[in-house]
């Protein structure tokens, strides 16, 4: 580095200029290169988010700046970790998040498993396979709504086609609604847990299965000893991806559901862009974001330490 | 090669000129009008073309989905954009608009120019024009009169087997209900009912979660009950008023339409969804706005004679819920003298006669006391009345926390069944009072 500098200053010809870059050390240097990303860092992401702290402890409405901004403490704090409402959002949330995660690792790896054993036409199913998970998850949501239509949707009527469902609407209806998000989802980003399943499956060299042969292991065993173990940290990999994405699931949710039948399906980050951009409490909705924030980074830092001790095994 | 360049020289300045002189124009003499895009929005586009004509000012047009109306506009109004010099936004924005100065207040202009503010429908001036409310500060020209109807199928209702059954069923004769019991037995006799080979049901009713389609909805039943916000003597207390036995007899009274007499599915509906419903053949009948009546009576499947119109049924008192917007400056926009000048154009009493022809709904009395005026179209007549028992929504500043909270309780309540109709008030009325308190109103 400092080699380069100095050739620099020598194409530049003597002056003082260059005799100030020659005393440079290395360190000077290397901190003039990184300070620009560090300045757009400090904008773009470290302010913003102190700013967001500094708002949660206020009553500022930013649809409203002429009304007097008071420091209101611990209040919306207070007010978000005592509603009944947040934790039902977050219990949706949690439904959300637990059972899309469940579906799409099952799903996604014995797709992946299937897909991996390259029978005639591998390439083709896998090409439409993934097809889903290209398309805008706002379009998905509103082609659903259509689909899952009570009368004209084709859902219905597949359903009704093998067991004699009568009318029901799936995003309707409180017990059925959840479901309903569930599937869409698990069917737009199953492909997205396969693809990453199918990675670590190809990565698995093929002598080990060629050792367990010898070894008279079965199926089932190379399965659990070699396959499962092997593959373990691409699907960690996926459920912490798609884990931290549906966390924050917005646009498709809306646009199938509206958060509704009432309140059934409205996640955190649904309710929480309806208090900042709707509402304009910006400083309760700037509380609620820190609270995610801390959520997801608390436990998705969790999760990462256990997948590098899996790594590691 | 001298006079050549005499001539180049010559083109480039009268090129120049012509560039500058133009774009001059082109700033001075365009506006841009915000609306919602729907019927009365290409009337007015229609409409405009004749100020244009007389002015000489372009008229440019911005219209956004419903859907996408109030997100857009008041982002817009909130970051002090330049986009719209002239806004016809909802009534409820006005609270809002007037404290954070995004309107034009419009005393000075009507003083000078005499337009006279009182030759509007008085409850369109009380809840466009005015803020704070009944004051005589204005800030809006009442553009777009509107309050919450109903559509009706009269080619079934004609029907004599029809009419037959429904008087043996229920004793009375099959015709615009009365009442809102009235309104259930309808929604009843048409639920599930096989009419020329198809299944129908009874009614589109507001479902809608997202926005306000339910607080429309429910409003429209409880007006009909009586139904206060607060007390009269003691504003922004609502014990006893919001949940007040009637009101919760009204809110228990949609939840049951809804459960009997809804298409099924039609747990997310509001303005476009019912109009699907209704002229797709679905329902026989459905809430929608006095605005989408023309359009109706227009259409080629379920116009002319197959459809009716009724105003807001009554059950213990005559009212509707108000719906319309009003026509105001913004205070951020470039050209605030031309909006104004439409603004006087629009006023007149000639102008306000054409755009109901084109099928705006007038709020001038110029057009509403016209004798003639109930025989100019199959619903102006109940327009008329609807109008004159009109009750809004809140209209303070924080009228969008207010809103969604009430879209959260009763959307709880009456699609997804949860608690009753009292505890759903109740918690309403926690919700607003915390709302007032933040805003130092109780």
């Amino acid at each position: 580095m400092r080699g380069v500098a100095v050739a620099l200053a020598a194409d530049q010809g003597a002056g003082s200029g260059v005799a100030k870059v020659r005393h440079m050390s290395d360190r000077t240097i290397a901190w003039i290169f990184i300070a620009p990303t560090i300045v757009l860092l400090l904008a773009i992401n470290i302010f913003p988010l102190l700013w967001t702290v500094y708002l949660s402890f206020t009553n500022f409405k930013a649809n409203r700046p002429s009304r007097v901004v008071e420091w209101v403490g611990t209040r919306n704090y207070e007010r978000i970790l005592g509603s009944e409402d947040v934790w039902e959002y977050l219990q949706a949330t949690a439904h959300f998040v637990g059972w899309t995660m469940f579906f799409q690792v099952v799903l996604g790896f014995g797709l992946a498993w299937l897909i991996n054993r390259q029978f005639r036409g591998h390439a083709i199913w896998t090409t439409i396979i993934v097809l889903p998970m290209m398309l805008s998850p706002a379009v998905v949501g509103v082609f659903w709504t259509y689909l899952f239509q009570p009368q004209a949707g084709i859902f219905n009527y597949i359903v009704n086609f093998f067991i004699d469902a009568g009318d029901f609407t799936m995003i309707g209806d409180v017990d059925l609604a959840p479901w309903a998000i569930v599937l869409v989802d698990t069917w737009m980003w199953t492909p997205f847990v396969m693809l990453i399943c199918l990675a670590g499956l190809r990565s698995i060299p093929d002598y080990i299965y060629e050792a367990a042969e010898v070894d008279r292991a079965s199926q089932w065993r190379q399965f659990w000893t070699i396959t499962l173990p092997m593959v373990m940290p691409f699907l960690m990999l996926a459920v912490l991806f798609r884990g931290i994405e549906n966390f924050k699931m917005f646009d498709m949710v809306v646009e199938l559901t509206s958060g509704g039948p009432g309140s059934t399906t409205e996640l955190a980050s649904i309710n929480l862009k309806r208090a900042a951009f709707e509402k304009w409490k910006t400083g309760y909705s700037s509380a609620f974001a820190v609270i995610l924030f801390v959520t997801v980074f608390g436990v998705a830092n969790i999760y990462v330490k256990v997948l590098n001790k899996v790594k590691q095994r | 090669m001298h006079s050549l360049k005499k001539g180049v020289f010559a083109a480039a300045l009268i090129a120049a000129l012509a560039m500058f002189s133009g774009g001059a124009a082109k700033a001075q003499g365009e506006l841009t009008l915000c609306w919602a895009a729907w019927d009365p929005a290409n009337a007015l586009r229609e409409l405009s073309k004749d100020f244009t004509a007389e002015s000489g000012v372009k008229m440019n047009f911005e219209f956004v989905p419903w859907t996408n109306f109030a997100d857009r506009f008041l982002n817009e109004l909130n970051s002090r954009g330049k986009l719209c010099d002239l806004m016809i936004g909802d009534s409820q924005w006005l609270g809002t608009a007037a404290t954070e100065g995004h309107y034009v207040k419009l005393n000075d202009f009507f003083d000078k120019e005499g337009i006279d503010i009182n030759s509007f429908l008085p409850a369109t001036v009380y809840a466009y024009s005015t803020w704070p409310k009944g004051t005589p500060n204005y800030w809006v020209l009442p553009a777009m009169g509107d309050a919450l109807g109903w559509i009706y199928r009269k080619d079934w209702f004609s029907k004599p087997e029809l009419q037959a059954e429904f008087k043996q069923k229920n004793g009375y004769d099959l015709g615009v209900p009365k009442n809102w019991d009235q309104l259930m037995d309808i929604g009843k006799f048409f639920q599930g009912r096989e009419i020329d080979g198809k299944k129908r049901y009874g009614l589109a009713i507001y479902t809608e979660r997202g926005s306000e389609g339910i607080t429309m909805g429910v409003t429209s039943a409880m007006y009909a009950w009586g139904m206060r916000y607060d007390d009269p003597k003691n504003p922004y207390h609502m014990e006893g008023f919001l949940n007040s036995a009637d009101t919760v007899e009204a809110l228990e009274f949609y939840k049951e339409l809804y459960d009997c007499c809804t298409p099924p599915g039609h747990s997310d509906a509001y303005m476009v969804a019912n109009l699907d419903a209704y002229k797709s053949g679905q329902v026989a009948v459905q809430m929608n706005w006095f605005a989408f009546m023309p359009g109706i009576y227009k259409d080629e499947d379920v116009g002319g004679e197959k459809s009716g119109f009724f105003v807001n049924p009554a059950q213990k008192v005559e009212a509707s819920t108000l719906g319309g917007q009003g026509i105001s400056v913004v205070s951020y926009s470039d050209k605030r003298d031309l909006a104004l000048q439409y603004i006087k154009w629009f006023a007149q009493d000639e102008v306000q006669k054409k755009w109901w022809s084109l099928g705006g709904y007038s709020a001038s009395r110029a057009v509403l006391d016209d004798p003639n005026f109930p025989n100019t179209a199959p619903f102006a007549a109940d327009f008329l009345k609807a109008m004159n028992g009109v009750k809004d929504f809140w209209q303070e500043p924080a009228y969008a926390d207010l809103l969604l909270s009430m879209q959260k309780r009763v959307h709880d309540y009456v699609v997804a069944g949860k608690g009753t109709a009292k505890e759903a008030l109740d918690k309403l009325i926690k919700d607003w009072t915390e709302t007032f308190e933040e805003e130092g109103l109780l």
